[in-house]
């Protein structure tokens, strides 16, 4: 299509002037409309951007603008060529300049020629549009050679000198775009009208000359202190004493700005992006890989698959004992895939958006195997999942207490349950797994990862790669919610970083989507409770319990079989019984790989505990609060059969506060009033424990052969050039505010002010403050990280202590410590002779002349490791102490469900919680409060359900639903202190929760169906699932009871 | 290369400064506020508009920025976490936030703040219940939520006494 058009005007500067501005592109091309941005490639030829837009097709041009012609001072002649939307144009433009009176008359023609798919999808409108543009060049042109412009240009150029931000388009010149762009939009699409005020809206406004800001962010440099935000919230607390102080978090500054350093949020320079590509089966032969589209696609780097990863590294470590040591499990599928999700291939590119492009590209065969989806077909082993193992019975171990058959025969009563189940869930973080690798030119590897236990993953990870541990840079910094889910994201972080090795060493960084996270990224794993039998005497206190549990963990074992053995910190639950015994089973199965979970493996087992109390209450006619009552452990420390120390507790006070909290009395009489209008309200108590602080000699009643035993965990503290004291961490804070803790416990020992200590961010290898256990897990911070933390203190105070003592020729016991005029220091109590800590770190540091021998090995720069006294577990009895602290909670639910549609709803919630002494009461309250929503997410609303195929059906937040504001009832939240024995601080670890909610949805469900001869077996409990249990009454089958005579 | 995408040219105010910048149709408002601007604050969680850790405030309404292209947005006016703050002062509901104990890892935070200072621009004096409105398309995993509403409550009291 070719356009020709013509005309003439008249301006009132002499041609010499006009023709001045005519033929310099650089002058010339900003007047083109919707005009961008210009690059000039020599005195003659300018590279412009504009933006264009006919009707609904929107798109920027890049044309090159050549000053053909040039004849001073009468004629000019431009080309321009350029490719927009799906087609091509020639545009020339020449000028013929006479003069005409004082002014000039300019003579002009214009051409243009279109090519390509434009044409079809501008239609008609081409030719009306192309007239506008020349028209809206020689306006701008016209107005541009007018006085009152040339006027205008001189005052913008004084004014450029003052204001730097300053554009060099006049404010003139944009008016007058900004009215044609609107009167072309509205012309080229009427029924556009207000697209066009729409793009109006865009150019008004006072800060116009500020277009194209390239900063986003930049304020003016005002004055700031040290920690400032956290300063005032220290100087707003009354009292000298921090310990025990509700104090707001040092992290809140960074986070409520949107500044916290989450993984995605970093960037480096040469930075790739890695997509996977997963497997579409459940369980499924790799048959062929063709990746070659993928990796001619540009900006496409490399392509990687698990043959390639398989020939480079090795499977990593396994824990299980026997054949389970021969399942191969590398960071991608090698020759088969064996859950939906698990990665193929993966593709590294430029930016994420050309790398999940490339993903689509990649071509795999599979052939699909036979999917073994729950625990009864696993045991049958006609699809076996790792060859390896043969079997997919992944492990067994009976764990045997007390007497067993004497407790049975001596019974008054004997309560036979039929299967329960325990459903599968994760608390999925809102932060998805995420890692940036590097391979680095030191041949070792750099990682900002999430993982939640680092010291655990560099260990597995190093021998995988063929790298000594210190090869590995391991750093966190603000972790988005791990929950326990991203221990298990360590494939992850070795596949980044051989991606990174095959990318030539540049930064590969994953970033896990939603649907990958909830296949692939951790679930919690699934029990199932067979063949349940309860003895209880003639008082309705329980004396023995055996059933066999079989744990579903998935596709990998990764991190399993420990939870065949962490149940087991809690065997007992909150009862006395002495005679138990469990025959513990794992198997694999195509879903996806099971990670430690919020409760992991322990509320499993708390449920099943509380399940039977409430199951042997309603068949023995016994209220559920007296049941406890007369179950409860009520002395401590407590030895539970299999040789666990309960160290501290008082249940039924942590019942009577949560009853006072909730108002039981008025429930029950409310409760009776609506049974008697025919309403559904059930009310449940659920007793939960929290153990924290792991032995890890228990994983060797799992597999004998394991190296592990006890705990550690490190701190290390300084005092810095200038004096300030400074602490590193081996913990993965990803909410639990340890920056804020930690500070409060170093200013009491050093009686100072928590802003006077730096608590470094994260985890990082190079901090030197981790050892082997190192991590956030299993709750344990308040006694692991802080134990650690004032070791490393009392280290520390000997040191500063000996050389205040030198310097200030005083008595050591003599010397206290305090915040003096010059800041923290030490002085000799009752006089004022003191010295500061700048003063103590200069005499190891910057003025260390003249001093005695004796102060030779002094460093002010201590490692301390904390080392809880556990001995290793009889790995043949079962028999050990496996957790130093146990943590206890109540909660209590008043539940309401909806006669016609079933929809349970909570009327009423109360939570108390016990965790020894608080450090900061408004942070565990925080972790209760979140524990509880978890709780009551997976006790009514969350689900990982897969169909038969092996398929996720829920596979998004949308279909998975994760509890909102909307499900979460109002907190009524209570504590109470029984300090632990066992911490220096009588603090317990706390923040899992013991699944208390699960325990007590499913109480208050049971109750409120109390009269429908049904029985709550799952802890799952949807509308549709209540719905179900209505119509099919259970009780009498699965509930058998033998009363024998007394 | 082959099919290259043509960029578009759009127009947006956030935080009060004005933006020019070509990107390709497909890229998300949160795309273009994270990549192209490096306000990193607006967070990425669920990828199908049900969590709210990506809620800015368009035009003033509070909006998921993964549920729309940056194209879609030419022309509007942007606010992002980054913009609570003048002058050195944080706003009224980060520091209730922090004082409330309405945050603790702090992904969910900048969604919630948004979603929250749109609800108190439209309605200074909102409810409890309105609160949960308000933030019931913002997920959060860590508080349960119950520190977040007496976050905003006592905003919303504070001013009410003013």
């Amino acid at each position: 299509m070719e356009m020709k058009f013509s005309g003439q005007f008249e301006v009132s500067p002499p041609p010499a002037q006009a023709f001045d501005l005519l033929s310099d592109p650089q002058k010339f091309a900003p007047l083109l409309p919707t005009f961008s941005s210009l690059e000039m490639k020599d005195a003659n030829t300018a590279v412009v951007k504009v933006s264009v837009g006919i009707g609904k097709i929107r798109g920027t041009a890049t044309t090159q603008m050549t000053l053909k012609e040039k004849v001073a001072p009468k004629h000019a002649t431009y080309v321009g060529t350029g490719k927009v939307m799906g087609g091509a144009y020639t545009m020339i433009s020449s000028y013929d300049l006479e003069p005409k009176g004082t002014g000039t008359l300019v003579k002009w023609q214009g051409e243009v020629q279109l090519v390509g798919k434009i044409l079809s999808l501008a239609g008609g409108g081409m030719r009306g549009y192309a007239e506008q543009q020349i028209q809206s060049v020689v306006t701008s042109l016209q107005q541009a050679m007018s006085p009152e412009y040339q006027k205008e240009a001189t005052a913008r150029k004084a004014a450029q000198a003052e204001k730097k931000s300053s554009g060099w388009m006049s404010g003139l010149m944009k008016k007058l775009r900004k009215h044609e762009e609107a009167a072309a939009a509205v012309e080229a699409a009427p029924e556009e009208a207000i697209d066009a005020s729409a793009l109006l809206a865009g150019y008004t406004g006072p800060a116009m000359d500020a277009v194209d800001a390239t900063a986003a962010v930049s304020q003016p440099l005002n004055s700031f202190a040290r920690n400032g935000d956290f300063s005032a919230a220290v100087a707003s607390h009354k009292g000298d004493k921090w310990v025990h102080a509700s104090l707001s978090r040092k992290e809140d500054g960074r986070l409520v700005r949107g500044r916290g350093l989450f993984v995605d949020d970093y960037k480096v320079a040469g930075m790739l992006h890695m997509s996977l590509v997963r497997s579409p089966y459940g369980h499924a032969r790799i048959v062929r890989i063709d990746t070659s589209k993928a990796e001619a696609l540009p900006g496409v780097v490399c392509t990687l698959t698990g043959k390639e990863v398989a020939a480079v590294a090795n499977p990593y470590m396994q824990i299980g004992p026997g054949d389970a040591q021969n399942i191969k499990d590398y960071p991608m599928a090698v020759d088969k895939a064996i859950y939906q999700g698990e990665p193929v291939v993966a593709v590294v590119a430029e930016n994420p958006r050309i790398a999940a492009d490339a993903a689509q590209l990649v071509e795999v065969e599979y052939e699909p195997l036979p999917a073994v989806t729950d625990w009864k077909t696993a045991l049958e082993d006609k699809s076996i999942l790792h060859p390896g193992l043969g079997t997919n019975h992944h492990w067994h171990g009976v764990y045997e207490y007390g007497d067993l058959d004497k407790a049975f025969a001596e019974a008054a009563t004997v309560i036979k349950i039929g299967q329960m189940d325990f459903h599968r869930f994760a608390s999925t973080p809102l932060e998805t797994n995420a890692v940036v690798a590097t391979w680095t030119p030191f041949g070792g590897v750099d990682f900002l990862c999430n993982n939640s236990f680092p010291a655990i993953v560099i260990q597995m990870i190093a021998p995988s790669l063929n790298l000594s541990i210190d090869q590995i840079h391991c750093k966190t910094m603000d972790v988005g919610g791990s929950f326990g889910n991203k221990i298990g994201n360590y494939p992850y972080m070795a596949l980044s970083a051989l991606a990174s090795r095959k990318a030539g060493g540049r930064p590969v960084k994953w970033v896990e989507t939603r649907t990958e996270h909830m296949q692939a990224g951790g679930h919690g794993s699934e029990r199932v409770y067979l063949d349940t039998e309860v003895a209880l005497d003639k008082d309705g206190v329980i004396t023995a319990v055996r059933a066999k549990h079989i744990d579903d963990c998935g596709a990998y074992p990764r991190y399993e079989p420990l939870g065949c053995v962490i149940w087991s910190q809690v065997l007992p639950a909150c009862y006395k019984l002495r005679n138990i015994r469990i025959d513990f089973n794992q198997v694999v199965t195509n879903k996806g790989p099971s990670s430690p979970n919020r409760g992991y493996s322990r509320l499993q087992q708390l449920w099943f505990m509380e399940r039977v109390i409430d199951i042997c209450a309603h068949e023995l006619g016994i209220s559920a609060d007296e049941m406890r009552l007369r179950n409860y452990i009520r002395e401590f420390p407590y030895t539970t059969p299999n040789g666990c120390v309960y160290d501290s507790g008082n249940y039924p006070l942590l019942l009577e506060k949560a009853k006072e909290l909730i108002g039981w009395d008025d429930w029950k009489k409310k409760q009776a009033a609506a049974r008697a209008e025919g309403r559904w309200i059930g009310i449940g108590i659920g007793t939960t424990l929290d153990s924290g602080t792991n032995n890890f000699g228990q994983a060797r009643i799992v597999n004998p052969y394991l190296p592990f035993s006890g705990n550690s965990e490190v701190a290390t503290i300084k005092l810095d050039l200038d004096g300030t004291v400074v602490v590193s961490l081996g913990s993965t804070p990803s909410g639990q505010g340890h920056e804020t803790t930690t500070a409060q416990v170093v200013a009491d020992e050093l009686g100072i002010r928590p802003d006077m200590v730096e608590v470094r961010t994260g985890f990082d290898t190079a901090f030197n403050s981790h050892g082997g256990h190192s991590g956030s897990y299993a709750s344990q911070f308040a006694v692991t990280g802080l134990s650690a933390a004032h070791g490393a203190c009392q280290k520390l105070k000997k040191e500063m202590k000996k050389l205040a003592a030198f310097a200030l020729e005083a008595n050591e016991d003599d010397l206290e410590f305090g915040i003096g005029q010059q800041g923290p220091e030490l002085r000799v109590k009752g006089t004022d002779r003191s010295i500061n800590y700048w003063g103590l770190s200069a005499m190891v540091n910057i003025n260390t002349a003249s001093q005695p021998p004796e102060l030779a090995d002094i460093t002010l720069n201590i490692r301390h490791v904390y080392r809880p006294p556990f001995k290793i577990p009889d790995t043949d009895k079962k028999f050990g102490n496996l957790t130093l602290t146990y943590a206890s909670q109540l909660h209590i639910a008043v539940i309401e469900i909806d006669t016609k549609t079933y929809v349970p709803q909570i009327l009423a919630y109360a939570a108390v919680d016990d965790c020894g002494n608080v450090i900061n009461p408004k942070i565990v309250a925080g972790q209760v409060h979140g524990a509880t929503a978890h709780g009551i997410g997976a006790a009514m609303m969350e689900a990982y359900i897969y169909d038969k195929e092996a398929n996720l059906l829920t596979s998004t937040f949308t279909d998975y639903t994760p509890i909102t504001v909307m499900n979460m009832p109002d907190l009524a939240y209570g504590d109470i202190e029984t300090p632990s024995p066992f911490s220096y601080n009588g603090a317990k670890g706390m923040g899992e929760g013991g699944g208390a909610p699960l325990h007590t949805i499913c109480a208050a469900i049971q109750d409120a169906l109390f009269d429908k001869g049904v029985v709550v077996r799952n802890t799952f409990n949807p509308p549709s699932d209540i719905y179900r249990l209505l119509k099919n009454p259970n009780w009498a089958e699965c509930v058998k009871v033998e009363r024998r005579a007394a | 290369m082959p099919d290259a995408i043509n960029k578009v040219t759009i127009d947006m105010t956030v935080n009060g400064r004005k933006f020019r910048r070509q990107v390709e149709p497909r890229m998300l408002l949160v795309e273009f506020i994270r990549e192209e601007l490096g306000l990193t604050g607006t967070h990425i969680g669920c990828d199908t508009s049900y969590c709210g850790a990506c809620t800015v405030q368009l035009n003033g309404a509070p909006v998921k920025s993964c549920t729309m292209f940056a194209v879609q947005a030419d022309g509007c006016e942007v606010l992002t976490v980054e913009g609570l703050e003048k002058d050195g002062q944080l706003h009224p509901l980060q520091k209730s936030f922090s004082e409330h104990h309405g945050l603790q890892c702090g992904f969910c935070t900048p969604g919630m703040l948004m979603a929250t200072h749109a609800l108190l621009e439209e309605n200074p004096h909102p409810d409890r219940y309105a609160i949960k409105k308000a933030i019931a398309g913002n997920v959060c995993r860590c508080t349960g939520y119950q520190n977040i509403i007496k976050a905003v409550e006592a905003v919303a009291a504070s001013s009410k006494e003013a």
